[in-house]
């Protein structure tokens, strides 16, 4: 499978705080693909490098198989994207910029945006700036869509959702874990993980041990956390990634006992991955 | 592409160039009527002399409009793209400088409308007055110099208004240090004034504002 994003080797430096350092983005064809990490992580400037907004120090971007920035406009007219912050005139109507939006795409389907803006109960004659937040993200949307883009880049999709929308979403993390097949960590421009959502899923895990060693050796998984008990079982708190069933026997060698393996869902997972990441 | 360009333009900028146009045919129709009734029979018995001081002084009008316009044209033209930081400009697949120059041709475009109807408001205001022996009117030279003063005040603008809040903070470094060598200068007893030689090297030709400088003269011998 090709990669319909990919950088090597990415440097950026905004300022003195802040840097992109060696970022290797790799994002299948046919994928859905979330974006995880803390603020400031460096998510939405790796998004404006990839789409040439920013000009990066070193390292070299292909974004749907051509090379950024060098052929940019080329890669634009396939790639819908919805910032992080509304861009658009706020002083058009919605039909005035949706007319607008749409002269500038080879491959703009203006049915698909007529039946999306009724889809979204969007009235054409309102002006962006009368807009709510949420309305205006679903409008961004209806732009971003109607291009018939092969690349839809949304940087933070779900922010000024209206309450319901947000209930349904109820967190980023868990939007990420019911939409995205695959998944790419960042912290502090660097890249932390890169994986299938599934197995970042069945990797991460709790466990209970009981009896355990205050060192361990070798163990055939990742220690990425160690507490001690919450007082209500015996045993102290693990979380590790790379878990499968058949390492429970490594216990029993260690002189230690494992009593309960708990699932972990895609935000713990994550914050454990953050953490992991830092203590390096 | 160019049609939506020009609409977007128009909607940032027409409640200035409205009224801008308005004025733009007014201002030589007040000029004449300022220097007289156009229906005065006594009107060829003035002294040329006292005609041709009212109409320069009208010049200042009409070198200002012309500014005035190529300023709000100009705003008008990056209104939308301030709004959203550029981002929006940035994400179209269009090369930057065929942006930058539909922008520029959207605002030459709106700059017609007031050009041409300065140039009518002149043709008719040197219709409606009977002019003295030897003074002749130059509406159509006149409304040149209104349309190129106005091309050049709304480029320089453009440009400035194109660039980041950093350029805009260049250019106040600029002036600022320009206002402090004159005072430095000054204070030493130096006879060189750099504010009034930069002023000067704008204005005088070839500088790109000579244009605004000059006599503007409807009625001229």
């Amino acid at each position: 499978m090709s990669n319909a994003i990919e950088t090597r080797g990415l440097e950026y430096r905004l300022g003195k705080s802040f840097e992109i350092r060696d970022l290797a983005l790799n994002v299948p064809e046919g994928s859905i693909y979330g974006f995880l990490g803390p603020n400031g992580a460096g998510k939405t400037t790796t998004i404006q490098l990839l789409l040439a907004m920013r000009r990066a120090k070193a390292g070299s971007i292909t974004v749907l198989g051509k090379p950024v920035p060098q052929e940019i406009t080329a890669v634009l007219a396939r790639t819908g994207y919805v910032p992080e912050r509304p861009h658009v005139d706020p002083g058009l109507k919605i039909e005035e910029a949706t007319q607008f939006h749409g002269a500038f795409y080879p491959s703009w389907d203006a049915a698909v945006a007529d039946s999306l803006l009724i889809q979204f109960d969007l009235d054409r004659t309102r002006r962006i700036k009368r807009l709510s937040k949420g309305e205006t993200g679903k409008f961004l949307m209806v732009l971003a869509l109607a291009q018939r883009p092969d690349l839809l880049v949304l940087d933070e999709p779900t922010d000024g959702l209206d309450p319901v929308v947000r209930r349904e979403s109820s967190h980023l993390v868990h939007e990420v874990e019911r939409t995205c097949d695959w998944i790419g960590v960042m912290d502090k421009g660097r890249l932390v993980a890169e994986m299938t959502t599934d197995s970042f899923k069945s990797g991460i895990k709790r466990l209970r041990v009981a009896g355990a060693p205050a060192t361990i050796a070798d163990p055939p998984f990742v220690l990425l956390s160690r507490q001690p008990g919450d007082g209500i079982s015996e045993g102290e708190l693990w979380v590790v990634r790379g878990w499968q069933a058949p390492m429970r026997d490594y216990f029993e060698s260690a002189g230690a006992r494992l009593t309960e393996v708990m699932d972990l869902d895609l935000e713990d997972g994550f914050v454990e991955l953050l953490r992991t990441a830092r203590s390096r | 592409m160019f049609k939506v360009i020009l609409q977007s333009h128009w909607s940032w900028s027409k409640l200035l160039l409205g009224p801008g146009t308005v004025a733009a045919f007014a201002l030589p129709i007040l000029a004449v009527q300022e220097a007289g009734s156009l229906s005065d029979p006594q009107l060829s018995a003035w002294g040329t002399a006292g005609l041709l001081h009212e109409m320069e002084q009208w010049g200042t009008w009409y070198a200002a409009l012309a500014a005035a316009l190529g300023l709000a044209v100009a705003t008008g033209a990056w209104g939308s793209d301030h709004r959203g930081g550029h981002v929006y400009a940035l994400s179209l697949p269009l090369e930057r400088w065929r942006y930058v120059l539909l922008r520029y041709g959207s605002g030459v475009v709106l700059l017609a409308a007031p050009i041409v109807f300065f140039w009518l408001g002149a043709l008719l205001a040197a219709a409606a007055i009977e002019l003295p022996n030897g003074l002749h009117a130059y509406p159509t030279a006149l409304a040149t110099r209104f349309g190129l003063a106005a091309l050049v005040a709304f480029s320089v603008f453009f440009a400035i208004s194109a660039g980041t809040a950093r350029t805009a903070g260049y250019i106040l470094v600029a002036v600022g240090g320009l206002l402090a060598a004159k005072l430095l200068l000054s204070a030493a007893g130096a006879a060189f004034d750099p504010l009034a030689f930069v002023i000067d090297r704008l204005t005088s030709w070839p500088g790109p504002l000579q244009v605004f400088t000059g006599r503007w003269m409807l009625i001229d011998v």
